[in-house]
């Protein structure tokens, strides 16, 4: 076949010019660490690039609300460690009470300190985390003990809140008031049954009418643990989901990596053999192009 | 030495085109003049020129430009889709599937705290995000559409201004042919014409030798006709024999006629195109579709066009659409659930994004009362008995943040009976996976137009180079026949001395004996 000066030099121009494509493709990938920068470098991976991204970001979001709920059931069960505490003291004063060898200032004191324990179980019950009441259903920016006309109203509103932990996992984080303030056979609370054993210290009773009191006493402390030991089932729970959620984190980093990272060692190999290339493709169209035959004739 | 002459003449013209584009080599063609018969024999008288024609092969020609039209075709279609991919930007941070990723997330945090002001205005913020994002999006495409439609009207135009110089080269070389001669620089000149048009359209180049055409040469080329035909060779008929010929030659008067390329839009009668391309004609024949491949074809498929009765088909209308869709259908869905909710003041939840149903993707946006007042964002589910809303209540926040996942056969609006989902949505699929295979669409057709791209490029260096193996100047070949014909100049001019010698004793010596 009859070859000619201009298509070897067409020739030499089209082969440069795909090595430095080759060579941009490859100063592309050690830039970003990405194996494409763009859909139709890769559709396939681009497409799983995107709902990697997707299960990541869900990831970090389910992290950050399992946060939100760690703290509220933390808060949640340091207050009801506190009440406890506080029923436990009014058990023990109402023991001593029972005695009727106790005289009339004595009652009087422990009527003073039942009275002041009472408010302090009010205040636990007014917790807040941050700017929402934790025991006040799902109205979380009202108290439920409000000053109405000078009277004050004890009452708890109603409501979970759920919070989603992990794709379609709900967990409710509250202690609704009803269920731990109130006696669910009478709708009776924990105040008004300590305002009735006030009353009766006050009124005289005997030592042995107060004792009757202690069964009742008994029964709040009772439920105050029972809903302690759901939020310490909760908190178990929630840990457990962390753990998942952070293992989770990793791997599907790992995935997303495995799917878009380039190998830097394979690239920059590469970068060098097509360096080389490249240098012998210069050299031998120079080479090739420059004599001719005039340089030769008389 | 005249003849051996005018091969130097032939030869210092091919060398000084050696890089004039489109060059064909030319060559003398030698032939014996007629011998004189003498008693003994025939005695050979010399040589003369025959003529001097281009060495060129026409089929290769053919070839090369239909490769041409090709490359064109991928050329242009895969340039406007590598446009519509930065655009789309995908995947990276600033792309629409990350500022939506944000949106969700803005939701996730409002479930978590509805009572919380900052958690509200980062949802407007974010849903105005969304909104800026897609009417973006619908406004660069647009604007790249428009670009293309100014493009598709230049090579409209360009096109009709080359059929117009081939009419006139095929003129000037009707004035030369019937005189016997070859105009071996005009066909050149009008070669180059042609193949430049091969790369806008494919077209089909029929030569004619008018009857009427003096004392051409045998060899003659003749007029060139150009027709515009399929990829496949096939050509365009409007059903009475009639053909899609740009440029037609009478078969005995040579004379011509031209025929204008005409691309029409659908909102425009004439120029500037507007609207999908609806029409394509040449004088009354129709071309209903872009089998004509070339850089005409490639814009015009990109840009959007209404032929053989399919409407809106097209690259750009495509991804337009699908834009569209996913706006109406997470726009729709949004409101239809947040309509369901009350917001912080007991009120039931207004329209969170407003937009308009013919035009989703450029007109959505976060609805202003929202902006104002985040506390309208009804991130509630119920009221209580007094006609309020509790502040903790974050179910409706919880079933916005679940549109994300869902389904379209489940979702909500579609239930009220005015608006059913848009096509091509399949009731298992969710925004997420619409948008991804949106990129995953647009990611394979792109790189299969580079990857047709590339291969026809290969094939088109091949013809090339083939073409150039026949007709390209060969630097070293042309000074190796300057030698030749100079040596043969020189041995002509010396036997013009051994004849002179031969007279001038004829002449002088002869006769002369004992002188």
């Amino acid at each position: 076949m009859r070859v000619t000066q201009s298509m070897l030099t067409n020739n030499m121009l089209r082969n440069i010019s795909l090595s430095y494509r080759k060579l941009e493709k490859l100063q592309d990938q050690l830039a970003t660490q990405k194996k494409i920068t763009r859909p139709s470098d890769d559709p396939v991976v681009a497409m799983l690039g995107l709902g990697y991204r997707t299960d990541l970001n869900q990831v970090e979001q389910f992290t950050r609300n399992i946060g939100e709920v760690r703290n509220w059931l933390e808060t949640t069960d340091d207050a009801l460690s506190q009440g406890v505490h506080v029923l436990n003291r009014i058990r023990e004063l109402v023991v001593q009470a029972s005695n009727d060898t106790y005289e009339e200032n004595q009652r009087e004191a422990i009527a003073k300190e039942l009275r002041e324990l009472n408010e302090q179980l009010k205040i636990i019950a007014q917790t807040k985390i941050g700017d929402k009441y934790l025991f006040n259903g799902t109205n979380t920016s009202q108290s439920p003990v409000q000053l109405v006309e000078g009277e004050e109203v004890i009452q708890f509103s109603d409501g979970a809140i759920n919070i989603e932990i992990f794709s379609g996992i709900f967990i409710q984080t509250n202690v609704e008031g009803n269920d731990l303030f109130i006696r669910e056979e009478d709708g009776r609370t924990t105040f008004a049954l300590i305002d009735s054993i006030v009353n009766a210290l006050e009124s005289g009773a005997s030592g042995k009418e107060i004792e009757g009191y202690l069964g009742e006493i008994d029964g709040e402390i009772d439920r105050f643990l029972q809903v302690q030991a759901e939020v310490g089932a909760k908190q178990n729970r929630v840990e457990l989901m962390e753990n998942r959620l952070q293992q989770q984190e990793v791997t599907a980093k790992k995935i997303m990596s495995d799917n878009e990272d380039v190998h830097i060692e394979e690239v920059i190999t590469e970068l060098i053999t097509q360096e080389s290339i490249h240098r012998a493709a210069l050299a031998v169209g120079a080479r090739i192009i420059q004599p001719t035959l005039l340089d030769f004739l008389r | 030495m005249h003849a051996q002459r005018s091969a130097l003449y032939t030869t210092s013209h091919n060398i000084a085109n050696a890089n004039t584009k489109g060059y064909t080599r030319q060559r003398v063609n030698f032939s014996t003049t007629n011998p004189y018969n003498a008693i003994f024999g025939q005695i050979g008288t010399g040589v003369q020129e025959g003529s001097i024609e281009r060495i060129r092969e026409s089929f290769l020609d053919v070839q090369y430009r239909l490769e041409n039209s090709k490359h064109g075709y991928y050329t242009q279609l895969s340039a406007a889709l590598s446009k519509i991919e930065d655009i789309m930007n995908e995947p990276t941070e600033s792309g629409l599937h990350h500022v939506m990723e944000t949106f969700w997330n803005a939701l996730e945090d409002l479930a978590n705290h509805p009572e919380n002001s900052g958690a509200r205005q980062v949802v407007a913020s974010t849903g105005q995000m969304v909104a800026e994002t897609i009417n973006y999006y619908y406004n660069s495409l647009a604007r790249i559409q428009r670009d293309l439609g100014a493009e598709i009207d230049t090579k409209v135009k360009y096109i009709n201004s080359l059929i117009a110089q081939i009419d006139e080269l095929n003129r000037q070389i009707a004035s030369v042919e019937p005189h016997g001669k070859l105009p071996n620089d005009l066909y050149d000149r009008r070669d180059v014409l042609v193949d430049e048009l091969s790369k806008y359209i494919n077209i089909k180049v029929n030569t004619v030798v008018p009857e009427q055409y003096g004392q051409h040469p045998p060899n003659a080329i003749g007029l060139y006709e150009i027709e515009i035909v399929q990829a496949d060779g096939s050509a365009y008929d409007d059903g009475n024999g009639n053909r899609a010929k740009l440029l037609s030659i009478d078969t005995v008067t040579g004379q011509s006629t031209i025929q204008r390329l005409e691309v029409t839009g659908e909102n425009s009668p004439e120029d500037p195109l507007s609207g999908n391309v609806s029409k394509i004609q040449v004088g009354n024949v129709l071309i209903d579709n872009l089998n004509f491949v070339g850089e005409l074809g490639g814009l015009i498929r990109a840009y959007g066009y209404n032929l053989n009765g399919e409407q809106g088909k097209g690259h750009l209308p495509d991804m337009m659409e699908r834009l569209n869709n996913y706006a109406f259908a997470f726009a729709s869905e949004f409101n239809a659930i947040h309509q369901q909710g009350y917001d912080l003041s007991g009120e039931q939840g207004i329209e969170f994004f407003i937009f308009n149903e013919n035009n989703p993707a450029q007109s959505i946006r976060v609805n202003d009362e929202i902006i104002n007042d985040p506390g309208k964002i009804a991130a509630a589910r119920s009221l209580t008995a007094d006609g309020k809303v509790h502040s903790g209540d974050n179910r409706n926040a919880l079933e916005l943040a679940k549109i994300k996942g869902k389904n379209f056969g489940d979702y909500v609006y579609l239930q009220n009976g005015e608006n059913g989902l848009p096509d091509g949505m399949t009731e298992g699929g969710t925004l997420d996976s619409y948008y991804a295979s949106m990129i995953g669409d647009l990611g394979v057709n792109t790189q299969s137009a580079m990857r047709n791209r590339d291969n026809v490029q290969v094939l088109l260096d091949s013809v090339e180079n083939q073409r150039q193996s026949v007709s390209g100047v060969s630097l070293d070949e042309e000074l190796t026949n300057m030698i030749m014909f100079q040596h043969a100049y020189n041995a002509a001019g010396r036997m013009i001395t051994v004849l002179d010698e031969m007279l001038d004793r004829i002449i002088n010596g002869m006769g002369v004996v004992g002188r």
